[in-house]
C-alpha cells in the first residue's frame, strides 16, 4: 500500500511539471523579442520551447505472489522540445541583426498561444493543489482514530 | 467476540484502504490533465464491497492451515482499478475530464472522512465500555 505520502508525491509531480511548463511559458514570453540574423546558424533567434509530459508508471515490485493494484505515479517532463517553425521575418534595415536585404528573423511565438498555455498550466496547478489539499485532509482525518 | 474484526469494522477499514487507493488513483489522473495520450483509471470497490456484505458466510471444514476457511469474503476484500480506454476528451487521445475528476476528488474524500468519523466512533464507544463508563 502506497497510502498517503504516495499520493502527496503524485499530486507533487503534477505541481513540478505544471510549473516547469509555466517557466518555460514565461521564457518564451520573455523572449519574444530576442531577435536573430535570418539563416544566419551563428545568430540564430530565440526558439520556442514546449514541454514534453508523460505518466510515470511504477516499477512493478518483485514480490511474485501480488502484483500492485495501481502503477500510476504522476507525471514528468521527459523532453523540452525546440519548436522548428521558420522564424517571423520582419523588414527593418537599421536593426543590428539585419541581413543584406534589411530582414531580421524574430521568433515565431504567437502571444495569444502562450497566453492560453499559460491559462491551462495555471489552472491544472490549480487542481493538483486541490488534490493535495483533500489528501492532506484526509490524512490528518486518519489520524483521529483512536483519540478518544 | 470480535471486537476488532466485526464485519462493520472490516467493512470500514476496507473502506479507507479503498479511499487511499482512489485518492492516489484520482491525484495521478489530475496530474496527468494535459499529458498527450493518457487514459484516466477508476477505482471500483463499493459494489464489490456490497457483493461481500450479501454473501452468506459459509463455514467450511479445514483440515491444513493452507487451506482457505470459507470465512466471508470481505477479509480479504480488494478494490480493483480499471483503465478507461474506450472514451477520448481532446484529440490527442487524453480522456481525463477535469470537472468529473474534482467531483470525485471532493466526494471521495468526504466519504473518507465519514468512514473515519465512524471508525473512530466505534472506537471510542469500546473505550468507553472498557473504562466502565468512566471518561
Amino acid at each position: 500500500m502506497g497510502g498517503f505520502f504516495s499520493a502527496f508525491a503524485i499530486s507533487a509531480s503534477g505541481l513540478t511539471a505544471e510549473r516547469m511548463r509555466l517557466d518555460l511559458i514565461s521564457n518564451n514570453i520573455a523572449n519574444m523579442n530576442t531577435t536573430g540574423r535570418p539563416n544566419d546558424p551563428a545568430n540564430p533567434p530565440y526558439r520556442r520551447r514546449i514541454p514534453v509530459f508523460a505518466q510515470i508508471l511504477e516499477q512493478a515490485e518483485d514480490t511474485g505472489t501480488s502484483r500492485p493494484l495501481f502503477r500510476g505515479a504522476g507525471v514528468r517532463v521527459t523532453r523540452v522540445l525546440e519548436d522548428n517553425n521558420p522564424p517571423r521575418l520582419v523588414y527593418d534595415p537599421t536593426h543590428p541583426h539585419a541581413d543584406e536585404k534589411g530582414y531580421v528573423a524574430y521568433p515565431n511565438i504567437n502571444i495569444v498561444n502562450e497566453m492560453v498555455n499559460m491559462i491551462t498550466a495555471t489552472r491544472a496547478y490549480e487542481a493538483n493543489v486541490t488534490a493535495l489539499n483533500a489528501a492532506k485532509e484526509m490524512a490528518l482525518k486518519a489520524l483521529e482514530i483512536g483519540r478518544g | 467476540m470480535d471486537l476488532f474484526s466485526n464485519r462493520v469494522m472490516v467493512a470500514l477499514k476496507k473502506e479507507l484502504d479503498a479511499g487511499a487507493l482512489r485518492q492516489r488513483v484520482i491525484a495521478n489522473n489530475i496530474a496527468n490533465v494535459n499529458t498527450p495520450a493518457f487514459k484516466k483509471s477508476t477505482v471500483v470497490f463499493e459494489s464489490l464491497l456490497k457483493k461481500a456484505l450479501e454473501r452468506k458466510p459459509v463455514e467450511m471444514v479445514t483440515t491444513d492451515p493452507r487451506h482457505f476457511s470459507g470465512k466471508p469474503l470481505l477479509a480479504g476484500l480488494t478494490p480493483e482499478v480499471n483503465l478507461i480506454r474506450t472514451t477520448s476528451m481532446r484529440t490527442d487521445g487524453n480522456n481525463v475530464d477535469i470537472d468529473e475528476e474534482m467531483a470525485n476528488l471532493a466526494a471521495n474524500s468526504m466519504q473518507y472522512q465519514a468512514a473515519v468519523k465512524e471508525l473512530a466512533d466505534r472506537y471510542s464507544g469500546l473505550s468507553y465500555v472498557i473504562s466502565g463508563g468512566r471518561r
